[in-house]
């Protein structure tokens, strides 16, 4: 019945949240699915383009994806877009006035937040994109809701004319969990609103429809009036779905949450009375007075932003949320638990127990929480210390977040991990080279973020994808430092957003050098395809390939060089010949990514020869992963580094070493 | 009844953290278990530090595990195992590679490194955690003659304090391995499943 890769066993799979969007997407009949890569979305359209009969394709920048799935549902077709959370930033143009005009074919937006940036630049909350837009909001808390909520995402976009945000986290799209395609709570929201849903709006021959969808001012004010009032009957749709559901259990305890939150809070307080929020814009009004009225205590528990919390006081029902629990980063079954304790809904017991407190009232809970700033990490901190007062260890609460590592310090100390440029990263050579020509760099978004950290140290910015070649312009204007600005981005973050900012410096008689590091892939997200690689998600055969350097030239950009990122001398002197020259210059790297599209390995390895290495340490300084300490020391006590099995051969630090003690490794 | 287990997996990004979640997962839920996982991807996968949950049991809520209360925990490099002990307690069985990997990033900040037998001897004498069975996997690798399959005698060492059948375990192996290293991969989870008797 299904595809072979989808491995069913007894009609259930195991699923990561992405694939499961894509799978429900695939259910839900979207026929054209486009986006661009981000971390935690990245995974959703390589699964998808699995699936037969569905036009799956990478674009060049979110903004032009959300156009794509508009004029595809102007075409009577269903569309999927799926971006990350800053993704939608970029495509917010499109997106927030398509909240006005409306949709033919159902159009679904998938936007992935990640809340504690685990590979991120921000941490916004896109909840508010909802209710910026007037958009509807579902919010998946498990692959099982993944699946369902994309598949009848379309439905809701068709039947209420309006896009749907679908909203995950990186805990719901990187969670594997059983997709149980026998469930029977997968009924059809609108079916329960409407009989007869009009099956024959998708899939139509082209006809205008002027007042719809061009949004000139009398139109506009038209369309915006009628996005208002659907806003009321989407309210009531979120009352009477079905979407949002109450588990009453002992009336004592109320939780109103949603995502993720609803999984740790459900696990640590089962007995407690439930209001998840599925469809978690615009709320159930009718839902959550009731829940409040039967309900004698009650907390909200949400990621980030006090969203849920800001909504429903505007009901004129005040619960707290924030009190307890932090508006940054991600939260954990540890934190949630800190703060039900918090509020009093639980009580402490001995060796990490808990239990719900019997003594609870509400008054004495107001009053053990004078302190209005217990949302700052100090204050978090202090109350994780009070917590393991009574261990015998003197562990943190949660050893994952990097603030707490000091704290593991004290125990053993074990330095941090930064993450590092890979053995054989062409972006080495480029960093480094800068490091020593000192020069100011505006840098931008992908892999070659990590040459802003140490060893490198060569990177000065990194606020959104194609900020460099604009900030270089600045910096420029700025006049504030005397050495030659240098501006550096990906091949990817070029077509994605850097080709309009060097066509204004050259448009302006900007001064700077823009490199742009071209590894032929989009590495940081795992490899996807682009404008410039020839390939495509949909069909390579039909991929042209367009060519960096020919667009540069048609900005009448003369001074373009070409660098073999693994001649170090080479691209040292490359560098320090262009940023001496007082021109728009632009220089352009040409080796591949060592992990995409395949794994590189070179036959030539290298080693240290450490009879004659006087431990100066230079190589280290490149940063590679496979340059490591030895326990060889020299005559005068300094450790000798060596090269280990992960070596690729690449030879960048072989040229570093200017005593020549590196050296090739015999065949 | 069988009740809830915890395992929690870490190591440096392209250690094969992930794939062990998935091997694991896979297991569980073949064996008609309910499970969770969350892996982390993207930025933490070049050579951070990185660590995938994974949950399995009756009925599972949050993909996370709470601090201290990890069954098992595998670690396929013994500093990720002193930085995530948090989550173990003295019941846990802590299930390491007896040797940790750090790349240098300056000359002018040297960073001392604890011993591999101080951190040792802190999980076991200090903390009192006697279920920490830290093993030399890349010799033992090395010696089967493929230094690849360090992680999967790790897997085959854990496997035996999971409810998880041996067979279902080779089977989800054989399925994820690349093709010509299936073999090896059989005996080497095989070695590491009798390796502490």
């Amino acid at each position: 019945m299904y595809f072979s890769f989808l491995k069913t066993f007894n009609d259930k799979i195991l699923l990561t949240g992405n694939e499961a969007i894509a799978f429900g997407s695939y259910e839900g009949k979207a026929a054209i699915a486009v986006g661009y890569p981000g971390t935690p979305s990245s995974e959703i359209l390589p699964f998808l383009s699995k699936f037969k009969g569905i036009y799956v394709n990478w674009s060049i920048n979110e903004k032009t994806a959300l156009e794509i799935a508009i004029g595809a549902s102007i075409g009577y077709k269903r569309s999927l877009f799926t971006t990350k959370h800053v993704g939608l930033n970029v495509a917010s143009d499109p997106f927030m006035t398509l909240a006005n005009t409306g949709v033919r074919g159902g159009i679904l937006i998938l936007s992935a937040d990640d809340p504690n940036m685990h590979s991120s630049q921000n941490e916004q909350d896109n909840r508010y994109y909802a209710k910026f837009a007037k958009v509807p909001m579902l919010e998946p808390s498990d692959s099982q809701e993944c699946y369902y909520f994309s598949k009848i995402a379309f439905d809701i976009s068709e039947f209420f004319d309006t896009p749907v945000l679908v909203r995950t986290t990186t805990r719901i799209s990187h969670s594997r969990s059983i997709l149980n395609l026998n469930a029977d709570d997968m009924h059809n929201p609108i079916e329960i609103v409407n009989n007869n849903i009009d099956k024959q709006l998708i899939n139509q021959k082209y006809t205008k429809d002027i007042e719809k969808f061009v949004m000139v001012p009398v139109y506009a004010r038209a369309r915006h009036k009628i996005a208002i009032d659907r806003l009321k009957k989407l309210r009531e749709f979120s009352n009477i779905s079905g979407l949002n559901k109450i588990e009453y259990n002992d009336l004592k305890y109320g939780i109103i949450t949603s995502g993720v939150s609803y999984q740790y809070a459900k696990e640590i307080m089962p007995d407690a009375s439930f209001l998840k929020l599925s469809f978690s814009y615009p709320l159930p009004d009718i839902l959550i007075k009731e829940f409040c009225s039967k309900v004698k205590n009650i907390v909200v528990i949400e990621e980030l932003e006090p969203f849920i919390e800001n909504e429903i006081s505007a009901f004129g029902i005040m619960l707290k949320g924030k009190e307890f629990f932090p508006q940054f980063g991600e939260l954990t079954p540890d934190l949630v638990k800190e703060g039900l304790v918090k509020n009093g809904f639980l009580t402490e017991l001995s060796g990490k127990k808990y239990t719900s407190n019997q003594q609870f009232n509400s008054n004495s809970n107001s009053n053990s929480n004078s302190n209005s700033n217990s949302n700052n990490r100090k204050n978090n901190h202090s109350n994780n210390q009070n917590h393991d007062k009574n261990e015998n260890l003197n562990i943190t609460a949660k050893t994952e977040d990097f603030n707490n590592f000091n704290r593991q310090d004290e125990i053993v100390s074990i330095p941090r991990r930064l993450p590092a440029l890979c053995s054989g990263c062409p972006h080495t050579s480029v960093f480094y080279a800068l490091k020593k020509l000192r020069v100011p760099v505006m840098g931008d978004i992908g892999c070659y973020t990590l040459g802003a950290l140490p060893p490198l140290s060569s990177m000065d910015s990194c606020i959104s994808m194609g900020l460099a070649f604009g900030a270089a312009q600045g910096l420029y204007l700025s006049k504030s430092s005397k050495k030659k600005v240098a501006a550096v981005m990906g091949d990817s973050t070029f077509f994605h957003s850097g080709i309009t900012s060097l066509i204004d410096a050259k448009y302006t008689n900007a001064v700077f050098t823009a490199i742009i590091l071209d590894n032929s892939t989009t590495a940081m997200t795992g490899g996807q395809d682009h404008p410039g690689t020839g390939k495509n998600l949909a069909d390579s055969a039909i991929a042209n390939k367009i060519d960096i350097k020919k667009i540069i030239e048609g900005m009448g950009i003369t001074e373009i060089y070409d660098i073999d990122a693994y001649d170090y001398n080479s691209t040292f002197n490359t560098l320090k010949y262009a940023l001496n020259t007082n021109t728009l210059n632009v220089i352009i790297t040409n080796k591949p990514c060592v992990l995409y599209p395949k794994k590189l390995d070179f036959s030539n390895k290298f080693k240290i020869n450490s009879d004659r290495c006087i431990g100066c340490d230079l190589c280290i300084t490149i940063g590679c992963p496979s340059i490591i300490i030895s326990n060889k020391l020299t005559d005068k006590n300094k450790p000798i580094p060596m090269i280990d099995f992960s070596c690729i051969g690449c030879s960048i630090c072989k040229d570093i070493c200017v005593f020549g003690f590196i050296e090739q490794i015999a065949e | 009844m069988k009740t809830n287990q915890s395992i929690l997996i870490c190591g440096i990004g392209g250690q094969g953290v992930v794939l062990s979640g998935k091997i694991i997962s896979l297991s569980a839920f073949y064996e008609n278990y309910d499970v969770k996982t969350s892996e982390v991807h993207g930025m933490s996968q070049r050579g951070g530090s990185v660590s995938t949950h994974l949950r399995y049991g009756e009925k599972i809520f949050t993909p996370l595990i709470s601090m201290h209360s990890a069954d098992i925990i595998l670690s396929f490099d013994l500093y990720e195992t002193m930085r995530y002990i948090g989550y173990a307690n003295k019941e846990t069985k802590i299930i390491t590679a007896s040797e940790g990997k750090y790349i240098r990033r300056s000359s002018s900040n040297q960073i001392s490194l604890p011993t591999s037998k101080s951190i040792i001897d802190k999980i076991k004498i200090d903390f009192n955690f006697k279920n920490l069975f830290a093993i030399d996997i890349e010799k033992i690798a090395r010696e089967l003659g493929n230094v690849k399959v360090a992680n999967t005698i790790l897997i085959g060492t854990s496997s035996q304090f999971t409810y998880l059948k041996e067979q279902t375990w080779l089977n989800i192996l054989k399925e994820n391995v690349p093709a010509k290293t299936i073999d090896i991969n059989e005996k080497a989870f095989l070695l590491g499943r009798k390796i502490l008797n």
